[in-house]
């Protein structure tokens, strides 16, 4: 007997609550901070937050590594920072081993730091590797390490700035065959990710062609991704999909392939390197969505962090923002789109290392360290509503065929007149970034909206590999009133469907 | 640049240390002192003073023989209204060199060549009324110098080995013994400096596995390092008094041959490291204290197992220390560590500069 009534309260609440929260939408526009918000972490007196790596302990705390050589942990539930260890060389990277043991990436050498007497204060540092070059240049960071499902770590090497000269004495076989370069590798293996294999205990060069690598990630496949920095040899920030043996484009670090001629690199024809080189998957169009992106991290939180689990988020210094990264695998390799995340919510700048925690929220790690950005610790979280966005943008044979979170309207959706395409594309040459090259307007042929209103197919005029996809929507919308969040993304075309 | 830098990496590996020019920064600060209260030079070393007045009244510098300050000092005063002409430096033989009365806020620069002779010249500001409190002492010498604590030649108030308090740039007070990696200069990249306590530090190469010097005096300042790009070195606080200038001073079998060495990190008893490093795959702890009064060091190597060759210690007979093993026989310099050795000590101890005295 009572069932009914239930029910039918149940339907006035719902109701009820719909119209309220149409009303708002009315109200007020619809903005991110309907479904994301921000909070900045309280820092202890004293330190400056110039953060180099996060990663939490099985405990739940949290476990920060800062310039000036400090490892902090922070305990969310109590709030309280605490000392595990210091004195470090810019430590730009760090992996919880458990509640008492880390591994930290320094300038010098990847090292494993332990609390042996159970005290809280580290006693043990290790050097698990210190089997690279350094010539004492400033420029030559070392970031990582990345864990593998093997327990084998990857790490990722600067090349050196000819800001600055070398020091009277190195570390590593000296090699001047690179030195003319506005980046140069002159001791092995600069330039390089590397493969520290926990079986041998040996560090194994993986892959070349690096310049500042400073962020390296796995995808929900596994598949390693490295980020790096406009410069020379980058025409803008790319995202790498990362594969043994393979060259990534910035020439200085090919005097250590193994059997390199004994050539300078610069003297080879770029056409000659265009060829040898695997293309970013992802480029990141300067000044459009970022300038120098950071660390990729797969949300894998399993829908704790909103509808965008299995997808990678990437950081950036210059923009109070994240990027997302949508990719597809086409003809066997890997290449996609970005879109910004988290504008508006009030991120600071500099997001240099993020994490998730086991509630789902994202940390996020700033740095301003010589570069535009911000310093502190942040923690983004998911106030449990969908927000429209985009989830998918995927290449069809003549066009793209976008998926959004939630049903568009479809009666706004289907106006050709609501995407403007471009493409461009970045050169690939020795001089510091690239403009945007032969751009074009490409014409909209034709829309159709899915009968789900989840799906939007967009036929082009023409199509073609080589150019990144700059598409620029208007005011798309569900019926009910949600706005589309983020309007702007950026398809990196390297590969058209055969 | 790039050949110079080159050209510098072979100078430094082939050949030993020149006699070089040497440039002393020193400043005339507030409360009648000097900020260098001494420093040191080598005999016959052409020297540049950069002599800078941050105070807020006038100030001169005056390089005066050994034992001669409070003579100059008490000439000048009976010069009286005389001596403003001449800067308040009297024609005398007793003046070394000198600088003219700078006003505040200003710098002058000049040069000298440091006598031949060893010894401790005082400096002086002989502006009336100062020359009693105002003063330091150049050490021309190629000898460790001694602790300030224990040094006559400067004025009492700078008597103090320990600097004075230091702000921790951690969220964490300083605590000692203290541990920076960072760029150190005369080091490889992979450095580790090392504070035993507030006033004697060390420098430990982690890439080539040895000390390559210390000193008294104050710890390293990472201000410049930190800041901006990374490629300043951290700036040495106090006086080196020993420098490792043996290309690497423990040889496995044979005396002359260099060993392969790795290194495995260090463990910390008590804050204070205990350096873990492999010669020729022979593993080797390392662990380094101070000496009563920071007097030098005593450095204990402890071997995985009782060494199965001849193991020798090379040293430079002219480096101002004196050596002293627990085990082994010395031979020209060279300690010879037998077969079957589980641990050695071996302290060294500074010789302390020939004090030049004169009491007036």
């Amino acid at each position: 007997m009572t069932r009914p009534i239930s029910l039918l309260r149940y339907f006035l609440f719902t109701f009820f609550i719909v119209s309220a929260s149409t009303c708002v939408v009315i109200a007020q526009r619809d903005t991110i901070t309907n479904y994301y918000e921000t909070e900045q972490i309280k820092l202890p007196k004293g330190l400056r937050a110039e953060t180099g790596g996060l990663d939490f302990m099985p405990d739940g705390r949290l476990i920060a590594c800062f310039h000036l050589g400090e490892v902090m942990t922070y305990n969310p539930k109590t709030k309280v920072w605490k000392k595990f260890a210091e004195g470090l060389h810019d430590p730009l990277g760090v992996v919880a081993i458990s509640n008492s043991e880390i591994l930290v990436m320094q300038r010098p050498e990847l090292t494993r730091i332990k609390d042996t007497n159970g005290d809280g204060i580290a006693d043990v540092y290790e050097t698990v590797t210190d089997d690279f070059g350094m010539s004492g240049n400033y420029h030559e960071f070392a970031f990582g390490p990345l864990k593998d499902k093997e327990g084998n770590y990857f790490i990722a090497l600067n090349v050196a700035s000819n800001g600055a000269g070398i020091r009277p004495e190195i570390r590593g076989t000296y090699d001047s065959l690179s030195r003319e370069g506005r980046m140069y590798s002159c001791v092995p293996y600069r330039g390089w990710v590397m493969k520290y294999n926990v079986k041998t205990k040996k560090l194994e060069p993986y892959a070349s062609g690096f310049r500042s690598p400073n962020g390296l990630g796995f995808d929900a496949k596994g598949r390693l991704y490295v980020s790096d920095n406009q410069g020379d040899w980058r025409g803008t920030s790319p995202l790498y999909h990362v594969e043994k043996g393979k060259f990534y484009g910035h020439v200085a670090s090919l005097i250590w392939e193994k059997d390199f001629p004994r050539i300078k690199p610069l003297s080879l024809p770029v056409e000659k390197l265009d060829s040898m080189r695997t293309r970013e998957a992802i480029a990141f169009p300067h000044t459009e969505i970022a300038h120098s992106v950071t660390q990729p991290l797969l949300d894998n939180t399993g829908g704790k962090f909103g509808p965008f689990t299995g997808q990678m988020f990437i950081g950036e210094m210059d923009y109070p923002r994240l990027v997302r990264l949508l990719f597809e695998e086409i003809n066997g390799q890997m290449q996609g789109a970005c879109v910004a995340f988290g504008d508006g919510t009030g991120l600071l700048k500099g997001n240099n290392r993020l994490v998730f925690d086991k509630n789902g929220d994202l940390w996020v790690g700033h740095n301003d360290h010589g570069w535009v950005g911000d310093e502190g610790l942040s923690r983004i979280h998911w106030k449990g509503k969908v927000p429209l966005d985009i989830m998918a943008m995927n290449l069809s044979s003549d066009g793209f065929e976008l998926t959004f979170s939630l049903p568009v309207d479809a009666a706004v959706a289907s106006n050709p007149s609501l995407y403007k395409f471009q493409r461009y594309y970045y050169k690939y040459h020795r001089p510091y970034g690239s403009p945007k090259t032969d751009i074009a307007d490409v014409a909209v042929k034709e829309v159709k909206v899915s009968p789900d209103g989840k799906k939007v197919s967009i036929k082009l005029a023409e199509l073609k590999a080589g150019y990144v996809y700059d598409l620029k929507m208007g005011e798309l919308k569900t019926p009910n009133g949600q706005l589309l969040m983020n309007r702007a993304i950026y398809y990196t075309l390297n590969q058209l469907r055969k | 640049m790039r050949s110079v830098l080159i050209f510098l990496m072979f100078c430094i590996a082939t050949s030993t240390f020149a006699q070089s020019d040497t440039t002393i920064t020193l400043q005339a600060i507030t409360g009648l002192q000097y900020d260098l209260a001494r420093f040191a030079v080598k005999p016959s070393q052409k020297v540049t003073i950069v002599f800078k007045n941050v105070d807020d009244m006038a100030h001169n510098l005056v390089f005066t023989q050994p034992g001669k300050r409070l003579s100059v000092v008490e000439t000048v005063i009976k010069m009286g209204d005389k001596a403003q002409a001449t800067n308040y430096v009297p024609a005398s033989t007793e003046v070394l060199a000198a600088s003219k009365i700078l006003i505040p806020n200003s710098t002058e620069t000049f040069s000298f060549v440091a006598p031949p002779q060893e010894g401790v010249y005082p400096y002086v500001c002989t502006y009336p009324g100062h020359g009693y409190v105002m003063y330091g002492a150049m050490y021309v010498t190629t000898k460790a110098l001694p602790p300030l604590s224990k040094d006559a030649n400067i004025p009492p108030t700078r008597q103090i080995d320990a600097p004075v308090e230091i702000v921790s740039p951690h969220p964490f007070p300083l605590e000692y013994p203290l541990i920076y990696r960072t760029f150190m200069p005369d080091c490889g990249p992979a450095a580790i400096a090392v504070a035993i306590n507030p006033n004697h530090s060390y420098c430990f190469d982690a890439g080539k596995c040895y000390l390559r010097y210390a000193w008294t005096g104050g710890f390293v300042d990472n201000t410049a390092h930190w800041k901006g790009n990374g490629n300043a070195l951290a700036a040495i606080k106090g006086m080196i008094y020993f420098k490792d200038k043996v290309t690497y001073p423990l040889r496995i079998g044979k005396a002359d041959k260099l060993p392969e060495v790795h290194f495995k990190g260090y463990s910390l008893q008590k804050r204070l490291p205990v350096f873990s490093y492999t010669l020729d795959g022979v593993a080797v702890k390392e662990t380094l204290k101070s000496l009563i009064d920071d007097s030098g060091l005593s450095r204990t190597f402890s071997f995985g197992k009782p060494t199965q060759q001849t193991l020798y210690f090379v040293t430079q007979t002219d480096d101002g220390i004196v050596y002293k093993s627990s085990t082994g026989k010395w031979t020209n310099g060279v300690l010879m560590i037998p077969k079957g050795t589980t641990q050695l000590t071996l302290t060294m101890k500074r010789q302390t500069a020939t004090h030049s005295v004169h009491h007036h």
